[in-house]
């Protein structure tokens, strides 16, 4: 690392930039304190969200003078990243990126430019997003690192394998695959070992190499206590929505759920989420709900619609539908019993083996129905992701379980978490009206 | 004599195979050992679609995303197509495979037992050493299931007659040149592996050898194919139309399946060196240098003229490497192109009419 790149980036980052966004969070606290939604049905948005957006954009910002003063990787949602942050690395997750740029809006253009390259429209849109970054260099937050280590783990799909080996084909950097075989009932001793010693073997050595640093057991440990204290805090909050009205619905999950992604090890996301439960805690003693007079309770399956979600959010909140819980937020607070910092890297390999989407598709109904009986839900609606198939692959039959065994109605809504052209607004209007009607609330 | 005539058809197989009071397991795609099935007298019939059938019934678990192999593969089960076999056997290849051998196991729940093998993406030692316990936990449950007490010797001597098996379809492709057979019979040959008993695979192969190979070159414009299947294989009878011919191929059903012989005495140990030791491809995460040197070796060593890239829609493993691989056989003078198909569909005119241009321009 250089000098000067290290003088650059604490001047511009920690002494400018942390100002400048310290003082725009304030500003945003201000405004937040009379804010509306675009629905008169939906609660304002938290308070805490003026310091999410800070995080975000503080990480972004950091991203644009980090390089020469950390090493850089690119991480995929699910990957093993306490080891990277022991070692000191910023830490990208292209997954965020994309849907960052979806929920923005920017995200086509990106999406045209991977296609005009050649991918196909049948390939992930969180994939054809980044590339289309990492092919033109345009980003809605300014600008990327380069990476310097490139980490794939293939405990969320497999399409993580084929991306990461474009990316290193475009980057031509080291990449190391985190190969966690799928659990279809129980994950075997033979597949935790794999995984253990492929954290140990692999990615240890490669990552000390390219920071030119040795991982301290001190630290790491530090960086995994903070991962789990921050994982528990999620699941304290995601679980407040058990709350009649609930105090926060999904869409204020998914805005949230940023820090426990990107900066799961940092001690900063510990104490945000602890402030987030402060606030959601408070909600529920003042019986404010995320949906004025809640009459239905729905549980979203799969990744978000990111163009969508205010649209959503909107719409079902003035019907009175509140969405307490998903299984796709559900899926970073879940695995929080498994961290045992005592145990090292084995009880790594078995949090890293045992996300939702690593899992049977039995798993994931067995997880709807404890959600539908935990928090009183009324209705189903689960995405059909054309752009995420381990996640969609067994909806069909879940849904009909879910039918069958709780009497509710459970919608399959056909999209795509970040390509507009799969979404048709009106088979989307037309198949919500249907559903709400079956919940009597139309 | 037609070489068609010597190969029974797979109802034929299994029935042959049952009547001696061996069973049957049913096998998707693509990466498996055949020898841990043949020690318990158990045959592998692979199960590629089949191409064609009503892929309503599949619909039932299925989204219409999910691509038309594993559409049609459990649309067979469902219409009872599979009721003969004894086993269901589920390798993971990709996540819609992954997504298939889960839905059997947890939804569809079929009176077979069901085996699940995860093929692990890297080739190193730790990778080796997992499979072959993979491998080693199916045979014990096989031991469990059919209360036979397989050896690891009787383990070893079908892994040897399974390698020499392998060898003679290598055979077939080294010597496909001098082989006066047509695309589509070669092929059924091929394919014929992916069903038949190693000891008549052999016998079929040594009579192809023998009796086919005249010395007379082959005519038509050399290509590689690379993608999943040639399915329908109507495509092989077409390319011979338009005066095209393969000279080898990357197919997942054939060519991806010409492994490295295992080193090891430890039978577990041998079978996962084996498959590991298999030409790069998308299911096990092959860089897209590897995949591309791989092919350029291949237009090298048989002297085709481009690459067809004939690619399963959906088949997101192969959609990956499209554009990089494109470039970079352009990079080393190599055209190639790329087609999608449904195997459930008749072969489009504008396929042909790609592939017509395509051989045109060679």
């Amino acid at each position: 690392m250089k000098l000067i790149d290290t003088i650059k980036y604490r001047l511009t980052v920690d002494v400018a930039g942390r100002a400048f966004l310290r003082y725009e969070r304030f500003l945003n606290a201000r405004r937040l304190k009379n804010a509306r939604f675009k629905s008169e049905n939906l609660a304002p948005p938290l308070r805490i969200s003026a310091w999410t957006k800070e995080l975000i954009s503080l990480h972004y910002f950091r991203g644009r003078y980090v390089e020469g003063h950390q090493p850089v990787a690119y991480v995929t949602s699910g990957g093993p990243v306490e080891i990277l942050k022991a070692l000191g690395y910023y830490v990208i997750y292209p997954e965020n990126h994309a849907a960052l740029a979806g929920a923005r809006h920017a995200q086509m253009e990106l999406i045209q430019s991977a296609e005009e390259f050649g991918f196909s429209q049948d390939i992930c849109s969180y994939v054809r997003t980044d590339l289309g970054t990492a092919l033109t260099g345009k980003t809605p937050v300014g600008k990327l690192p380069k990476p310097d280590l490139l980490l794939a783990c293939t405990n969320i799909c497999q399409t993580v394998l084929h991306w990461y080996r474009v990316l290193q084909k475009i980057f031509n950097v080291p990449l190391v695959v985190i190969d966690t075989p799928f659990v279809y009932t129980e994950a075997p001793p033979h597949a935790v070992e794999y995984v253990k010693k492929q954290l140990e073997n692999e990615l240890i050595p490669v990552a000390e190499r390219v920071a030119g640093r040795t991982l301290k057991e001190k630290k790491f440990k530090e960086v995994v206590k903070y991962s789990k204290d921050a994982t528990e805090l999620w699941l304290e909050i995601l679980n407040m929505g058990r709350h009649i009205p609930t105090p926060i619905s999904i869409f204020d999950q998914f805005i949230h759920m940023a820090p426990i992604v990107e900066m799961r090890g940092d001690k900063v996301t510990v104490d945000f989420y602890y402030a987030m439960l402060k606030e959601v805690k408070e909600r529920v003693k003042k019986g404010i709900g995320s949906v004025k007079n809640e009459k239905k309770r729905v549980l979203w399956d799969n990744l978000p619609v990111w163009y969508k979600l205010s649209r959503l959010a909107a719409e079902l909140a003035d019907r009175g539908v509140s969405m307490p819980i998903s299984t796709y937020t559900y899926a970073w607070g879940e695995l929080a019993p498994l961290i045992d910092i005592e145990r090292g890297m084995e009880s790594m390999a078995r949090v890293y083996l045992y996300p939702i989407l690593n899992r049977g598709t039995g798993h994931k109904l067995e997880v709807m129905r404890q959600m539908v009986k935990d928090f009183k839900l009324d209705g189903v609606i689960l995405h059909s992701d054309r752009s995420c198939k381990p996640y969609s692959i067994g909806q069909v039959p879940q849904r009909n379980k879910l039918m069958e065994e709780f009497g509710i109605p459970a919608l399959l809504l056909e999209a795509d978490h970040n390509d507009e052209r799969a979404f048709s607004e009106e088979q989307v209007a037309s198949r919500i009206a249907s559903f709400l009607e079956m919940m009597e609330v139309a | 004599m037609d070489i068609l005539e010597k190969i029974p058809s797979r109802r034929e197989v299994i029935e042959s195979f049952k009547s001696t009071g061996g069973k049957i397991a049913a096998v998707y795609p693509y990466h498996y050992h055949r020898a841990l099935f043949r020690a318990f007298d158990i045959l592998p019939v692979e199960v590629w679609g089949p191409p064609g059938i009503d892929t309503t019934y599949g619909s039932s678990y299925l989204q219409p995303y999910v691509c038309s192999v594993v559409h049609s593969g459990l649309s067979f089960y469902l219409s009872g197509g599979l009721d003969v076999v004894d086993f269901i056997v589920v390798p993971h290849a990709c996540d819609s495979l992954q997504g298939l051998g889960s839905v059997y196991i947890d939804f569809v729940k079929p009176k077979q037992p069901v085996f699940t093998i995860y093929i692990p993406r890297g080739r190193k030692d730790l990778d080796v050493e997992f499979l072959s316990k993979e491998f080693e936990s199916i045979f014990n449950r096989l031991k469990e299931l059919t209360g036979k007490s397989v050896t690891e010797d009787k383990l070893m001597e079908e892994i040897l007659k399974e390698e020499e098996a392998l060898k003679k379809v290598r055979e077939l492709y080294s010597k496909r040149e001098q082989i006066s057979l047509s695309d589509y019979h070669f092929y059924r040959v091929v394919r014929s592996r992916e069903y038949l008993p190693a000891e008549k695979f052999m016998e079929i192969a040594d009579h192809l050898l023998e009796n086919f190979s005249d010395g007379t070159e082959r005519e038509g414009v050399p290509v590689i194919f690379s993608g999943l299947l040639p399915e329908p294989m109507e495509i092989l009878e077409k390319l011979e139309e338009i005066d095209g011919r393969i000279v080898a191929d990357d197919f997942a059903c054939c060519g991806r399946r010409l492994y490295g012989e295992g080193k090891s005495n430890n039978p577990f140990v041998r079978m996962a060196e084996s498959i590991l030791n298999s030409p790069p491809d998308s299911s096990r995460g092959a860089t897209v240098d590897e995949r591309v040197e791989h092919l350029s070796s291949l237009v090298k060593k048989y002297g085709a003229r481009g690459v067809v890239f004939y690619i399963v829609k959906f088949c997101e493993m192969e959609l990956f490497y499209i554009p990089h691989m494109m470039r970079g056989l352009k990079e080393r003078g190599i055209p190639s192109v790329y087609i999608e198909v449904d195997i459930n569909d008749p072969l489009p005119d504008q396929t042909i009419t790609r592939l017509e241009a395509f051989v045109e321009v060679l």
